[in-house]
């Protein structure tokens, strides 16, 4: 009956354990895309104090033809309470990476010096290590558990680098795409101008050697 | 009975851990999109919610959003009509750009809706406690598989970068034989154009008995 008793505990225990181990380890990751017009912000809420925010965003440059490139976007990311803890500015895309000094709603924002509006690709990841004090809390959180959780940060951290490449790529397709229309129009452009210049010019020149002019006058 | 509400309130407080997504603001008439890039048969899994300016009382009406979730051909997944929270989970059927549409209905004060946003693609959305409970494997193995998972997607994206440099490549040097062909007719525009301007003057002149 004893035993019994113990088992069902166990059991109980290796269930918590389990759902701990699902819910308990915080890593969020959202890699998506927002217009921002002139100024967006995004909040993503760290659970734990000593949390690593990692990130980055690429400003996808595609609506630019005929007037000359976009100067960039500023970021900043605010902590909970109200200090500024990166910042950048004027760039096309950038990563950035700080240790929460404390938990709660970190905000990021984006702002668009420039009028016409610019979809900005950005990647966001909250990692978690347990540490020892988690360990001490929790008999059941084995030291597996950190090594797993060092493992889980360092494929993130690959993750995070490949959505940065794939965004960077976007944006490059997009500039020789521009490029290459480019390339086809003002050339086509240039030689229309051109002869429609040459003929305004011998259109010109008949004009001075015409009768209804002074015919003395060359 | 005592035990039982124990552990479903202990279940509860795990699971409240779950809850950490990002959020945004949307002003009340403004429509918000945010889009992600997924590739075709990726699962993908996204909930929203309003976040309620007051806690214990109901939504007010002005509040409540709408939402529609896009193909990049334009064709609808899920749509929800003047609701505070939802979900949505769906296969994606081609490559490209889905998007969510947020819209809160035009309302006299100008309100200001937070909206509590989660969207997961791939490994991330995989539901995890099924697979668990399927082949009732234990918590270390599933750490690991999931690791593997992140793996196989790591790689697999490897591969879809290296492809897109390719069609890179091919556009850069197709732009750059456009461009030596364009110049070299440019130089041979010129001089035609140069040549029929000093062919049609003389003759010019020489009608004009000025030559």
């Amino acid at each position: 009956m004893e035993k019994r008793k113990r088992f069902e505990t166990a059991k109980i225990y290796v269930a918590y354990g389990f759902l701990l181990s699902l819910f308990g380890n915080g890593s969020v990751a959202t890699a998506l895309s927002i217009t921002v017009t002139e100024f967006e912000c995004v909040s993503e809420q760290v659970l734990h104090e000593g949390d690593t925010v990692s990130g980055n965003f690429v400003a996808i440059d595609h609506d630019i033809f005929w007037s000359s490139d976009h100067p960039g976007i500023d970021f900043t990311a605010t902590a909970p309470g109200g200090s500024i803890v990166s910042s950048l500015k004027g760039t096309s895309g950038d990563k950035f990476k700080f240790k929460a000094q404390k938990s709660g709603i970190y905000k990021f924002c984006f702002r668009n010096p420039a009028s016409t509006p610019e979809t900005v690709s950005f990647y966001i990841h909250v990692g978690h290590i347990p540490n020892e004090h988690d360990l001490a809390k929790d008999e059941h959180m084995d030291p597996l558990n950190i090594k797993i959780a060092e493992l889980r940060e360092a494929l993130e951290a690959i993750t995070t680098e490949q959505k940065f490449l794939k965004a960077r790529d976007a944006r490059h397709r997009y500039t020789n795409v521009s490029t290459n229309k480019r390339v086809i129009y003002f050339t086509l452009a240039e030689y229309l101008v051109f002869a429609g210049a040459s003929a305004l010019q011998v259109l010109y020149i008949r004009n001075l050697f015409s009768k209804s002019v002074a015919y003395n006058r060359v | 009975m005592f035990r039982i509400n124990f552990h479903i309130i202990l279940i509860l407080g795990l699971m409240s851990t779950v809850a950490h997504s990002m959020r945004f603001d949307l002003q009340s008439g403004a429509t918000k999109c945010i889009s992600d890039d997924i590739k075709s048969s990726a699962m993908t899994v996204g909930k929203y919610a309003v976040v309620n300016p007051n806690e214990g009382s109901p939504v007010p009406d002005s509040h409540k959003l709408t939402v529609r979730v896009t193909s990049p051909h334009g064709s609808n997944y899920h749509y929800g009509d003047h609701v505070e929270s939802g979900n949505f989970a769906f296969t994606a059927a081609e490559t490209g750009d889905y998007s969510a549409c947020f819209w809160v209905s035009d309302h006299k004060p100008s309100t200001t809706v937070t909206i509590d946003f989660d969207w997961k693609t791939g490994v991330a959305a995989k539901d995890w406690s099924n697979v668990a409970k399927k082949g009732q494997i234990e918590l270390m193995e599933l750490e690991l598989k999931k690791l593997y998972d992140t793996v196989s997607s790591i790689h697999d994206e490897m591969f879809y970068l290296r492809e897109r440099e390719e069609e890179m490549q091919q556009l850069n040097r197709s732009t750059n034989s456009k461009m030596a062909v364009f110049s070299g007719l440019s130089l041979f525009v010129c001089l035609s154009v140069a040549g029929l301007q000093l062919w049609h003057l003389k003759m010019f002149f020489a009608r004009k008995k000025l030559l």
